[in-house]
């Protein structure tokens, strides 16, 4: 590995199967060292298997680990001293309380600085109810305890797993500044999810792991700026012309106009020339009955999970994304959310 | 220390400690004051009556009482250390303490020795309550409690309750271990219990094995009088030297011990 020194964390050629089942095939994650950074991917692509390697839960079948600058292996447990993690579902003695839990927790491992299981009970939001039995929790109380579980060390790197699971819209709202918090005092956050907007509110780095494997990484505010997609629908008849219109606006090749979906028209521009291709389209004296744009990091999750995801809505926006979209089901997938139609 | 003492807390503070005791205790004294309450009844020999009564004639009911403890004891203990092993694997603490960088085998090892503990305590709590039952029944029975002082039984009470603790700390741990080797509580439960009953139903018809096997040796080794076929005691097969098997408990112990140990390092922990 070269360079990682300002890297908290970095995975080169990760590989893990479980059986024949290939859960990670070579993933390579660099993480920087202050940042909030958002693991995006669908269910299944291996996010949970990511987060047990990087905790010594599993090993890897090849390729290696670096924690916090140093080498991460079998014989390396007290590297973790300075990690704090929730992974999968959290994780308690049903019969202690929070407080208890917490404790008992606060023997393994680095340790716990007096007073610190109080400030994060009141942090997590738990303190009222810290007296009673974690069997009584509702699933979003015992998610906020298990993130007051992975900071109890004041950690430098918080690896957390899809920590928004079962939180109310509060507690995701407070979850977020809490972890923005951490990054602004110099510590590194990972956490994944597999929910775009999610991440696209906390993360300034993000990387889009899908079948085991890195497909996209970088700063999230490039990849929102990135090249995306933007689609006008115009009359039958107009289709050449408008086509032949818009090409000026983009490279060779940047303008397709769907099979699927007659009328409808693609052209790869960045989002915000949304206005533009109307413009041009309004000069050549066609007009457009509608519009839809999408961003490059919401195509491209959205093909990821789009087969999975499709909920018949109205939207096609991916029909016409044939040659880079699921080649299964034109006009499928639901709506983008941020896509609006003109 | 702190690990051992965080194990014995969640153990005191968790209800089937409780149950076990209150089982095996609730038992124990129910027969012994039940024999008192009913040695009277008309129509019993002689000899019956003195069989009945020796359950709460001192100093012979010190003897009588522990082998009940070790008998039922062994079984309960086999579900208990199941109980606890398989947990840490169902709940996902072990988890916990992994990713925290908690040596494995440290935590398995620590953790059993807090059940061996907590089974130290239970065995003294439910003999003094047994001792207490049993007084109950000498004054329902009208049986002289003179005995109760006795010094010579009373002299050989530790070395008996060490015994006693050791066989049942062994057989606590091969459910701990069986339940490691499921990774669930569940499963730990069951499989000790078929393992308990198992062995003794192969004694049948294996009886040279089988005594060599782990619940007969913690029978074989507590060299109580009431031991070989006592109240509630596990059959005892072909007489085995109680110091013999003694020994054999400690390897069984340790072996069981090391093999949970050396799996739970070795274990991909996926829960
Ligand atoms: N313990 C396991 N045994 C077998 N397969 C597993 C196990 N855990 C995960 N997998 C498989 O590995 C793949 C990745 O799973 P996971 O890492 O949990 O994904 P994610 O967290 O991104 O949803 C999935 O196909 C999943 O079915
Ligand atoms: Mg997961």
């Amino acid at each position: 590995m070269t360079n990682t020194g300002d890297l908290a964390l970095a995975t080169r050629g990760l590989r893990k199967s479980y059986g024949s089942h290939v859960a990670l095939a070579g993933l390579d994650l660099s993480v920087p060292r202050g940042t909030v950074y958002g693991f995006l991917g669908p269910n299944g692509a291996g996010k949970t298997t990511t987060m047990r390697l990087l905790t010594g839960l599993i090993h890897p079948d090849a390729g290696s680990i670096e924690l916090l600058g140093l080498p991460f292996g079998r014989g390396d447990r007290h590297r973790l001293y300075d990690v704090g993690a929730l992974i999968e579902s959290p994780s308690f003695y049903p019969f202690l309380s929070a407080r208890q839990n917490l404790r008992e927790l606060a023997t393994n491992g680095a340790p716990v600085g007096a007073g610190r299981i109080e400030e994060l009970l009141e942090l997590t939001g738990l303190r009222d109810r810290a007296k009673d039995a974690v069997s009584t929790y509702s699933l979003g109380m015992k998610q906020r305890l298990g993130i007051a579980a992975a900071l109890l060390s004041d950690p430098t790197l918080l690896l957390l797993d899809e920590p928004a699971n079962g939180l109310d819209p509060a507690g995701i709202v407070a979850m977020r500044e809490t972890l923005r918090h951490l990054a602004a005092i110099g510590k590194t956050v990972f956490v994944s999810s597999h929910l775009l907007a999610e991440v696209q509110q906390m993360a300034d780095v993000v990387g889009i792991i899908a079948a085991g494997r890195l497909v996209r990484e970088g700063l999230m505010q490039e990849l929102l700026n990135a090249e995306g997609i933007v689609r006008v629908r115009v009359g039958l008849d107009e289709v050449a012309g408008a086509a032949a219109a818009l090409a000026a606006l983009t490279a060779s090749g940047g303008v397709t106009s769907s099979t699927a979906e007659p009328g409808w028209i693609s052209v790869r521009v960045r989002p915000d020339q949304s206005g533009e291709v109307n413009r041009v389209l309004a000069g050549a004296g066609i007009w457009a009955t509608a519009l839809e744009t999408g961003n490059d990091l919401e195509m491209l999750f959205l093909e990821l999970t789009g087969g999975a995801q499709a909920a018949g809505g109205e939207g096609t926006f991916f029909g016409m994304a044939g040659s880079r979209a699921d080649p299964g089901a034109p006009g499928t997938t639901g709506t983008t959310g941020t896509g609006a139609a003109a | 220390m702190s690990l051992f003492l965080s194990g014995l807390r969640k153990l005191v503070r968790r209800r089937a400690s409780w149950v076990t005791l209150a089982l095996l205790a609730g038992l124990l004294s129910l027969i012994v004051i039940a024999v008192g309450a009913t040695s009277n009844r008309p129509g019993a020999s002689a000899m019956e009556r003195a069989a009945i009564l020796s359950l709460v004639t001192f100093p012979g009911a010190y003897d009588q009482i522990l082998g009940f403890i070790l008998g039922l004891g062994g079984l309960f203990a086999v579900i208990y250390g199941a109980a606890i092993a398989g947990s840490e694997w169902t709940w996902g603490t072990l988890k916990n303490a992994v990713a925290r960088g908690q040596s494995r085998s440290r935590y398995t090892l620590l953790t059993f020795a807090s059940v061996a503990a907590a089974i130290a305590i239970g065995l003294v709590i439910t003999f003094v309550i047994g001792v207490i039952a049993a007084l109950v029944g000498a004054g329902l029975a009208g049986v002289s409690t003179s005995g109760l002082t006795d010094t010579a039984a009373m002299g050989r009470l530790p070395e008996q309750f060490a015994r006693g603790w050791l066989a049942i700390v062994e057989e606590g741990a091969l459910g701990f271990t069986i339940a490691t080797l499921a990774r669930s509580q569940l499963a730990g439960i069951g499989a000790g219990i078929g393992l308990y009953f198992g062995e003794s139903f192969a004694g049948i018809f294996l009886p040279d094995i089988v005594k060599y096997l782990p619940f007969n040796v913690a029978n074989a080794s507590l060299a109580t009088q009431a031991a070989d076929g006592g109240m509630g005691g596990g059959a005892q097969l072909a007489s085995l030297d109680a110091n013999l098997a003694l020994a054999l408990v400690v390897v069984w112990l340790i072996g069981s011990l090391l093999v949970a140990a050396v799996f739970t390092e070795r274990a991909e922990i996926t829960g």
